[in-house]
Order: C-alpha cells, then sequence, then structure tokens
C-alpha cells in the first residue's frame, strides 16, 4: 500500500469530512480564516471548498467536503467527497461529529479507519452535548479507537488550539475492528484473492464490493487485471449467499463495535436522567405504551381535530353556509337569468357544473378537511413520529412477511400512495414489491382520501371504528394471504431513528402551506376534468347508463342507485368519491351503515388514476391489471359482506 | 432542509432527479435518495415571506 500522507505540491493535505450540520464549515473556516476559494469537483457540479493554513510551521492545504453519512455513497455530493478521500492523498482525514449523536456517527469513523484513512475525530458542539447532561471521556475514546480524539466547540473556539496541535503531532496509527466470525470469514474470501496496490485498504474495499460498489469495482478490475473476475465470482457467492441481511448485518456488525466503543465513554451527569424526549421516543417505539400513545395521536390529532373541527365546524360554514345558502343560489339564479343555453348552465353550475359540483367539493368541503389534516400531518411529521412508527410496526410487518422496510412506503402511502408505490422499488425481492404494492392500492388511504373519510364518518358513532377496523383486519388477511401465496425469504429491517423534538411552528406552517398549493395545482385541476367528463357523461346519456350498469352491483351492496356516481369519480380521486358520500350523506340519501359500507368500499376500491399509472410503470400491465382485479373484487366483496354483518348484528 | 421522514440532509439539486411522474407541470417535491420520502419543495413565495417576517422580529 502506498502512503496515505505523502506531501502534494509541497503542502499537506487536511480533508473535513462528516455529516452535514455538524460544523464542518465552521472548522474549515476556523482552520484557514478568510482566504478560501469555491470551485466545483472536477467533472460534478459538486462545490468544493479550499483553504490554507500554517501549522506548527509548516503550510496545509484545507479541503471541505459536502456532507456525507456513510463511505457508501448515495448521492452526488457523497460520490464527491469519497473521490476526494480516495484521490486527494490527504495527510489527516478530520471527521467532524456532533457529540450529541455520536453513536450515530461513529459507524462512518469505522469505516474510515477501516479504509486506511489518517483519521482524527473531531467531537465537536461538545458544549451542547454537556448542557444535556452527557460526559464524554475522549480520552478513553483515543484509547479505544486508536486515532487521535480531540473535542471541541468550534464554533466558541474551544478546542481549536487543541486540534492543531493533533494535526501538528499527527502520525498515522492502525487499528482494527473485527465483526462477527462468519462475516469476517466472507471477508477474508474475497481479500485473499487480492493482490493489487490500492490506496484503501483491502478489507474496506472487499466490504463495499460485497454491497456492489460500482466505483469500487471497476477500481478492483483495475487493480487486479486477470484476477478481477475470480474476484467478482467470489463476491457474487457471498452475496447470494448473504442475499437476505447482507446490508443490515454490515450495519449492525458497526453498530455493536461503536456501542462497545462507546461503552464507558458516554455517560450522563450524576442524576441526570435521559432527555424527555428520549424518554418519549423510547415509549413510542414500545408495543406496551406505543400502541395506546399512537391511538392518543389517532384521536386527537386526526379524529377530533380533522374530522371534528375540518369536517365538522369549518366544512359547515364554507359548505353549508357560504356555499349552499349564497354563493350557489346566487351563481344559479344569475345562469338561468342571463344564459339561455341549457348545455353551458348545466355545464357551470348544473348538477355535476364545475362550480356546483367541482369548485363547491374542492373548495368548501375537502380543502378544509384535508388543510387541517395537512397540519396535523405536518406536526406529527415534524416531531419526528413516523420513523418509530415504522418501528412500532414492524412487528406485524414482519409476521404478514414483509421486510420491516416496506413500513417506510406504507406510512408513505399515508400521504401519497402514488410516490409510495414509486418506493416500493427500495425493497430488495420482487415479492415483497409486489405485496407492498398490493396492500398500498388496497388498504392504505392517502392523506386527502384519509382527511375527507375521517371527516365524513366522524359525524356517525362507531363509523369509524368499523371503518378501521374493516381496513386493518383486510390488510391483515390480505397480507397473510399473499405471503402465503408467494413465499420467499424474509430480510431483516434496520433504520436510524432521528431525534424526536418538539414541532416547530414555522416547520408546520410551510409544509402545511406548501401541500396546500400542491392541492390546488394537482388535485384541482383534476376535480375539475371530472366534473366536465361527468356533466358530458350526463348529457350524452353515458352516465345514467354506467349508473345503471352499476344499479345492481349498488344493490348487493345495499346502497341506492345515486352512490355508483361516487364510485364512478371516485377512480380519478378517491377523495373525490368521498365528497360525493358527503354530500349524499347530508341530503339525507345515506343511512349510517350504507355511509360506513359505502366508506369501506369506496377506499379498498380501485385506486386513482395516477396511482395506477404509476403502478404499470412499476410493475408492468401484467401484474397492474391483476392487482386491479383483485382489489377491484375485493372492494365489492367485502362491501357485500360488511352490509350483512351490519345488518345482522344491527352495531350502527 | 432536511428529510421529514429519515432527517437526512437534502440539496436543492435533488429536485432536479427523476420523480414518479405523476405531477402535472413537472415536479415539486425532493425524493430523498435515503429512504423515498417525498418532500414538497418550499414554494420562493413562501421562503421570502417567512425570511422578511424573521428579520423584521429581529
Amino acid at each position: 500500500m502506498t502512503p496515505l500522507h505523502k506531501e502534494f505540491g509541497g503542502e499537506k493535505k487536511i480533508v473535513l469530512v462528516g455529516c452535514p450540520n455538524v460544523g464542518k464549515s465552521v472548522v474549515f473556516n476556523s482552520l484557514t480564516g478568510a482566504y478560501t476559494t469555491v470551485s466545483n469537483y472536477p467533472g460534478t457540479s459538486v462545490e468544493v471548498s479550499r483553504g490554507h493554513c500554517q501549522i506548527a510551521g509548516e503550510q496545509y492545504q484545507v479541503l471541505d467536503t459536502p456532507g456525507m453519512y456513510s463511505l457508501l455513497p448515495i448521492t452526488e455530493e457523497e460520490r464527491v467527497g469519497r473521490r476526494i478521500l480516495f484521490e486527494e492523498d490527504p495527510h489527516v482525514v478530520i471527521h467532524v461529529v456532533d457529540a450529541r449523536n455520536l453513536e450515530r456517527m461513529l459507524p462512518m469513523t469505522i469505516q474510515l479507519i477501516e479504509a486506511g484513512l489518517p483519521v482524527l475525530l473531531l467531537v465537536n458542539i461538545i458544549d451542547e452535548a454537556e448542557r444535556i447532561g452527557m460526559r464524554i471521556d475522549i480520552a478513553l475514546l483515543d484509547e479505544k479507537l486508536g486515532i487521535p480524539v480531540v473535542g471541541a466547540a468550534i464554533g466558541r473556539k474551544r478546542g481549536l488550539r487543541e486540534l492543531r496541535q493533533a494535526i501538528a503531532d499527527y502520525r498515522p496509527r492502525r487499528a482494527t475492528f473485527s465483526y462477527a466470525a462468519d462475516l469476517e470469514r466472507d471477508i477474508q474470501r474475497v481479500t485473499g484473492l487480492m493482490h493489487g496496490k490500492y490506496r484503501l485498504e483491502c478489507r474496506s474495499l472487499a466490504l463495499m464490493l460485497m454491497q456492489r460498489d460500482e466505483e469500487v469495482q471497476k477500481m478492483v478490475l483495475a487493480g487486479e487485471g486477470e484476477r478481477a473476475a475470480g474476484i467478482a465470482e467470489m463476491v457474487n457467492i457471498v452475496v447470494f449467499e448473504r442475499r437476505v441481511d447482507l446490508h443490515l448485518r454490515i450495519s449492525l456488525e458497526r453498530k455493536r463495535i461503536c456501542k462497545g466503543l462507546l461503552d464507558g465513554v458516554v455517560s450522563l451527569r450524576e442524576g441526570g436522567r435521559p432527555a424527555f424526549a428520549e424518554r418519549l421516543s423510547a415509549l413510542t417505539m414500545n408495543p406496551w405504551t406505543g400502541v395506546p400513545l399512537l391511538l392518543l395521536v389517532l384521536y386527537f390529532g386526526l379524529y377530533k381535530f380533522v374530522g371534528g373541527f375540518g369536517a365538522g365546524t369549518v366544512v359547515d360554514l364554507l359548505e353549508g353556509t357560504i356555499f349552499e345558502e349564497h354563493l350557489n343560489p346566487w351563481a344559479i339564479a344569475w345562469f338561468e337569468q342571463h344564459v339561455p343555453w341549457y348545455w353551458l348552465r348545466e355545464l357551470v353550475v348544473g348538477e355535476y357544473g364545475l362550480f356546483t359540483l367541482g369548485v363547491r367539493y374542492a373548495v368548501a368541503i375537502i380543502l378544509p378537511i384535508v388543510g387541517t389534516f395537512f397540519i396535523a400531518f405536518a406536526m406529527i411529521e415534524d416531531s419526528g413520529y413516523f420513523p418509530r412508527l415504522a418501528m412500532l410496526v414492524d412487528r406485524v410487518f414482519k409476521r404478514i412477511g414483509l421486510n420491516g422496510r416496506a413500513v417506510i412506503p406504507m406510512v408513505l402511502g399515508f400521504g401519497c400512495d402514488t410516490m409510495a408505490t414509486v418506493v416500493t422499488r427500495t425493497l430488495e425481492t420482487v415479492r415483497e414489491r409486489i405485496l407492498a404494492t398490493l396492500l398500498l392500492t388496497l388498504a392504505i388511504p392517502c392523506s386527502a382520501q384519509m382527511g375527507v373519510i375521517l371527516g365524513l364518518l366522524s359525524g356517525v358513532p362507531g363509523a369509524l371504528a368499523v371503518w378501521i377496523a374493516s381496513l386493518t383486519g383486510i390488510f391483515l388477511l390480505v397480507g397473510l394471504l399473499a405471503a402465503r401465496v408467494m413465499p420467499g425469504e424474509r430480510p431483516m429491517f434496520y433504520m436510524e431513528i432521528p431525534p424526536m423534538r418538539l414541532p416547530q411552528p414555522r416547520n408546520v406552517l410551510v409544509k402545511t402551506l406548501t401541500r396546500m398549493q400542491w392541492y390546488f395545482l394537482e388535485i384541482f385541476p383534476l376535480f375539475m376534468i371530472a366534473s366536465v367528463l361527468l356533466w358530458a357523461g350526463k348529457l350524452s346519456g353515458a352516465l345514467g347508463w354506467l349508473v345503471d350498469v352499476m344499479q345492481p352491483v349498488m344493490h348487493l351492496l345495499g346502497l341506492p342507485k345515486e352512490t355508483a356516481a361516487a364510485f364512478i369519480i371516485g377512480f380519478f380521486r378517491r377523495d373525490f368519491g368521498a365528497a360525493g358520500l358527503y354530500d349524499l350523506q347530508t341530503n339525507g340519501l345515506l343511512s349510517p351503515v350504507q355511509l360506513t359500507v359505502a366508506a369501506v368500499t369506496l377506499t379498498l376500491f380501485v385506486p386513482c388514476v395516477a396511482q395506477f399509472l404509476v403502478m404499470k410503470k412499476e410493475r408492468g400491465w401484467k401484474v397492474s391489471l391483476i392487482i386491479f382485479v383483485v382489489v377491484t373484487a375485493l372492494a365489492f366483496s367485502v362491501g357485500f359482506g360488511l352490509n350483512r354483518l351490519l345488518l345482522v348484528t344491527g352495531i350502527l | 432542509m432536511k428529510c421529514t421522514f429519515c432527517e437526512h440532509e437534502l440539496t436543492p439539486e435533488m429536485l432536479r432527479e427523476e420523480g414518479c411522474g405523476a405531477c402535472m407541470g413537472g415536479c415539486r417535491k425532493i425524493h430523498c435518495p435515503y429512504c423515498g420520502q417525498e418532500n414538497p419543495v418550499v414554494p420562493e413565495f413562501f421562503d421570502k415571506l417567512i425570511k422578511r417576517n424573521t428579520r423584521e422580529r429581529k
């Protein structure tokens, strides 16, 4: 191996690496002063800052790399950050970490040491860590890691002198961290075949090869020549043998090593207790306390706020008072008086008119509901609750044969099913992707739909409970059955949990306003198009024919034939269909049982057009059409069964 | 800005990366490369408004 700290152009190089927001730039500015240059890294659009400094009479060039979370890059910035480490031949690599999140950031330190880079660990923002009661034994960490470690709060100039001294005194030391025996054996199988000269340690390259890193594959191909094929074959064997949990095992092993390293290094101040956020975080992920907490979030956040306030108070005001009592009568009267053409009157203020249906549904019914839903959603999201929810439901997912990673698209599906369908591509096996797509299509209502359904059902005692029970039951049943039909491996799940915090009003406001803007730009036009199609269908008789065709189905569900129109428009957007049900209910056309049956069936019914198109793009025509048919058949079968059950038992 | 799901830092450059194609008039969301979450991009208007308010308060 060539030395990593050789001089380049008379100046030794100091490279700063670390996650975003750990104070890298502050360290860079403190070391270099005012004279720095910012330019794109050659061949990329990623900016890299360079500056100079003199320490103990020696001149250094300092490079501030873009934020990176791991040596295995995902983004362009991380790729550039890694290229700098590979190509710039640093004298010292300063890994800047946030003292408060040492456990989360230390795995990257392990990766850097493993790669044979000349690492110096800078535990920054230590003042904040101390303020919350943490005590970090820097000397012990230095000893355990085998590299120089400096504790600092560079923003306050604390530790800067020690950092400069550590750079001046830097002498590369080697430390090795052992993984579990089986993993070590596999690393050995790959490194045993590597004989080329590399700047990085073969052990680190082998691990990256096993994780399918394309750049490292090219590097090894160039370094090994004819031997490369044999190495690739060995890597393929290892990857195949460990196809279920390779990435997870490596991450968990690094976590285990870090836990051991931090044992005795980080402690809480005497008498200090874990912060409230930490205790709450643990409670949200423990099934015994997490489920009641989830129910509380659902009850106050969604049922009371969205259902009670949004769908009750605000909709009553906008729809019941402003539209029904003032705007609609005025618009209809004006058109009756001034527009002689029946078709145009129907188009604007008719039964399915652009104003009387499209604008009224969008502005007076759905907007207040999704608006309040977006506020609640943004608050929950900003508190960091969703990753914890993912951990909480992971156990259930394992039962139904899904990788815990599928929790992510499922939770995201509550925001938008369309995007969540795209995210299913991150799942490791085809089986999991199909299963997750099916469940998303069937039983995960998107934010807009869930808001409207909540609003619709919150006025009928017991209806919401039946809706939730039906959806949960179907989700679990279909998941279990599908897992039986499509057996396969069940990979494990691992994810980093970000800190929990109080939602910031600014974030909640911005997220809510941004989503409202999205709603108006993307959903509102769809409502208008649906209104025009319904109007055209009414005038041409096609809608009447379709309603007649669906009448027997509606009859089987115990629903009046007018409900068919809500199902037809529900195909465009399910929330639009739900607004149709709202209209029918307020006009007294639906009993509590009928309302519940219609809401459950509509929720399970085919997804919106956008989701279907994305599903086709991701899974192909064949799978999409099968899912479409299965979901439609299931939705109506469940509706039929639920109607019978509710009538027999008299629950509602 | 940070991803609202996994808290990884996101950059505006990521907006140019592939969207799901479902949005009319182009993508206005950053799809987090780490977890897939779609993060709404804050419109310039809101951003300016909030910055102005913050300045005035100072």
